[in-house]
């Protein structure tokens, strides 16, 4: 079953998907199955998006897909099946109203296994001081969608580093008009304009892959 | 009143814009120039002076074009367009015109839910913003379909301008009352500012405005993420809706000619997001009849194909030789070139990340690289891929670039 359940979820086939994934989770050990595939499937999409196969549309698809099957899948977990390979403060930087690229490097991040804390959108500098005094994340990640966000972002890293916070923290800059002169000027330690390469680096700056 | 040498340079500039939408070479690369958020930070203006001070906002576009002349005047970005209330108001052709641009005191008098000003919902020194959201429930659609105008103004303009919630009450009535009023002091200071523009030496240029169906459903009614559900949900409903608006949005974009528009700005967002095959079969369909429909009316288009639109560009290629302009963001132009040369004017090439984050010497440098790749055979408007540079864009990299032109930019 876990093999149809990954190849319905690759394939967008959201009924069947969601369907396998109940009948799954009733079975002996059926929840923390469909957790690994279900995250094997991002993996999978993610892959297929990086390789030219896959649009934004499958993405988003596959995230909500994702979203859908975890709400019945995470409350039949123990805490200790649920593994995280570190956690991210995640947010738009101030003068930017735009969520959907956040959201969907959100759900991407959580099903490869990264803890997001998502603190939201247009967010004066000092909110990403907090989240991380609060969070102690190994990550940060900002979006932004408009071209104002590159001084926001580079202002918001300044603050960062005056409450010396700077040396414990990755930082992973995010969003439609970023590249890597943007992530120079900034400041930031590496950059993405696309949810899976988000992903994909997030992780290798954890040290996990 | 303009010198004749300022009427001459206009004309200059004009044509110099023409021959490169003709797929010629003109005297010298046409130049969009580079404005945004900068022009106001260049004037010592806040975002939120820009957008609700109309003689501000024009001083500081005249010290600008001042410093930065270009072949097209620099508009800034100080509204947001309304295609929701247009339509709405498309059975009355005399006023669909004055919905077309929310600027900062329109949105006041309305009340926009999806737009954001500086000094308003977002901070002062920011930019305006669209922002959009679920104003149509998915069980709509046939709605949609049967009657789309009736719809949008029963349905929608309700429930996105907080103003004309209560259509038909006396604070809807009075809304529309303040709305001709602005409209009308509006109306007379954009044709100050087009004639002190003029003694700058750029004529003023009447565009239209058509939007892909499926965009419009998605950006203005479902939300995009609903929108991409939508597709796979309810194929059909979704094909019909983009059907059904095809019409209404011609007529809207037609009704420029009546201004001297030839041109209709298209903005398009979905065709990034979408497969080939999604691309082909539910959003391609519907913009290519609206762009050969425009034409056939005399009309031509200017497409800005935001983010990657690597997979979809044979597809343009099923329009006919000279029907318009290609205009790039995140696609290298050099390659759309190796596709469409001959065939489609190519537009862009300055990434806005790189004069914001770059220096002078890197600019020229690649300026000139790019040029000499793209002039040849003409039909290419140099512009930045994104029309909003923000305020602390260094100065020294935005002169670097306008000097670049005038170096390696004759023909």
């Amino acid at each position: 079953m876990r093999d149809e359940l990954l190849k319905s979820f690759v394939d967008m086939d959201e009924q069947e998907a969601v369907r396998i994934a109940r009948e799954l989770i009733e079975t002996d050990g059926g929840a923390a199955a469909v957790l690994d595939t279900c995250k094997e499937a991002m993996e999978e999409v993610g892959r297929l998006f990086e390789a030219g196969e896959y649009f934004l549309s499958e993405l988003i698809a596959a995230g909500d897909m994702f979203n859908q099957i975890m709400e019945f899948t995470l409350p039949k977990l123990q805490g200790g099946e649920v593994a995280s390979i570190g956690t991210m403060v995640l947010g738009t930087v101030l003068g930017d109203v735009h969520n959907i690229g956040k959201d969907i490097f959100k759900v991407m991040a959580e099903a490869s296994g990264i803890n997001v804390i998502d603190i939201g959108i247009d967010l004066p500098h000092e909110k990403f001081v907090e989240a991380i005094k609060e969070h102690k994340p190994e990550l940060v990640g900002m979006s932004c969608l408009i071209t104002l966000g590159v001084d926001s972002m580079k202002r918001t890293i300044e603050v960062i580093r005056e409450a010396g916070l700077r040396d414990d923290i990755k930082i992973i800059i995010g969003g439609g008009r970023v590249s890597q002169a943007v992530m120079e000027h900034v400041g930031a330690d590496a950059w993405a304009d696309d949810a899976a390469r988000g992903v994909r680096l997030s992780k290798e700056l954890l040290g996990k892959e | 009143m303009p010198s004749p040498e300022m009427l001459k340079l206009a004309e200059e500039r004009a044509a110099r814009y023409r021959a490169a939408i003709e797929l010629k070479e003109p005297d010298r690369v046409p130049f969009t120039g580079m404005g945004g958020d900068v022009v106001a930070a260049y004037a010592g203006i806040s975002s939120y002076e820009y957008c609700f001070d109309p003689e501000k906002s024009l001083q500081a576009i005249i010290k600008y074009l001042k410093d930065f002349p270009s072949d097209r005047p620099i508009g800034g970005m100080s509204g947001i367009g309304n295609a929701i209330t247009q339509l709405a108001f498309l059975d009355y052709p005399d006023l669909t015109g004055l919905f077309a641009m929310v600027d900062g005191p329109t949105n006041d008098i309305l009340g926009v839910d999806y737009i954001r000003f500086p000094g308003r919902e977002v901070d002062e020194y920011s930019s305006p913003q669209f922002i959009g959201a679920e104003y149509m429930k998915a069980d709509e659609y046939d709605e949609l379909i049967a009657d789309p105008v009736k719809f949008l103004f029963e349905k929608i303009v309700p429930r996105t301008t907080r103003n004309l919630r209560d259509l038909g009450s006396p604070a809807a009535l009075a809304t529309m009352a303040r709305f001709g009023m602005h409209k009308a002091r509006s109306g007379a200071f954009m044709q100050k500012q087009a004639a002190e523009l003029l003694k700058l030496g750029y004529k003023s240029e009447p565009a239209s405005f058509f939007l892909a169906p499926l965009d419009f459903i998605s950006d203005n009614l479902r939300d995009t993420v609903n929108l991409v559900k939508d597709l796979r949900r309810y194929p059909d409903k979704v094909k019909a809706a983009a059907e059904a608006l095809l019409e209404p949005m011609l007529k809207l974009a037609l009704l420029g000619k009546n201004i001297g528009a030839d041109m209709a700005f298209i903005p398009l967002h979905l065709n990034e997001y979408l497969s080939p095959k999604l691309y082909n079969e539910f959003y391609w369909p519907t913009l290519k009849e609206g762009i050969l429909r425009m034409l056939q009316e005399g009309m031509k288009s200017q497409v800005f194909f935001e983010g990657w639109h690597d997979a979809h560009m044979e597809s343009v290629l099923e329009l006919p030789a000279g029907w318009g302009v290609g205009y790039f963001e995140k696609t290298d132009v050099r390659k759309a070139k190796k596709i469409l040369k001959g065939h489609t004017c190519i537009m862009g090439g300055i990434d806005v990340g790189m004069v914001i984050a770059s220096t002078p010497a890197k600019l020229d440098e690649y300026i000139k690289e790019l040029l000499g790749e793209m002039m040849p055979g003409g039909g290419f408007i140099l512009s930045p891929n994104i029309g909003n540079l923000p305020r602390e864009t260094p100065i020294e990299n935005i002169a670097a670039v306008y000097e670049a032109v005038e170096k390696y930019g004759k023909y």
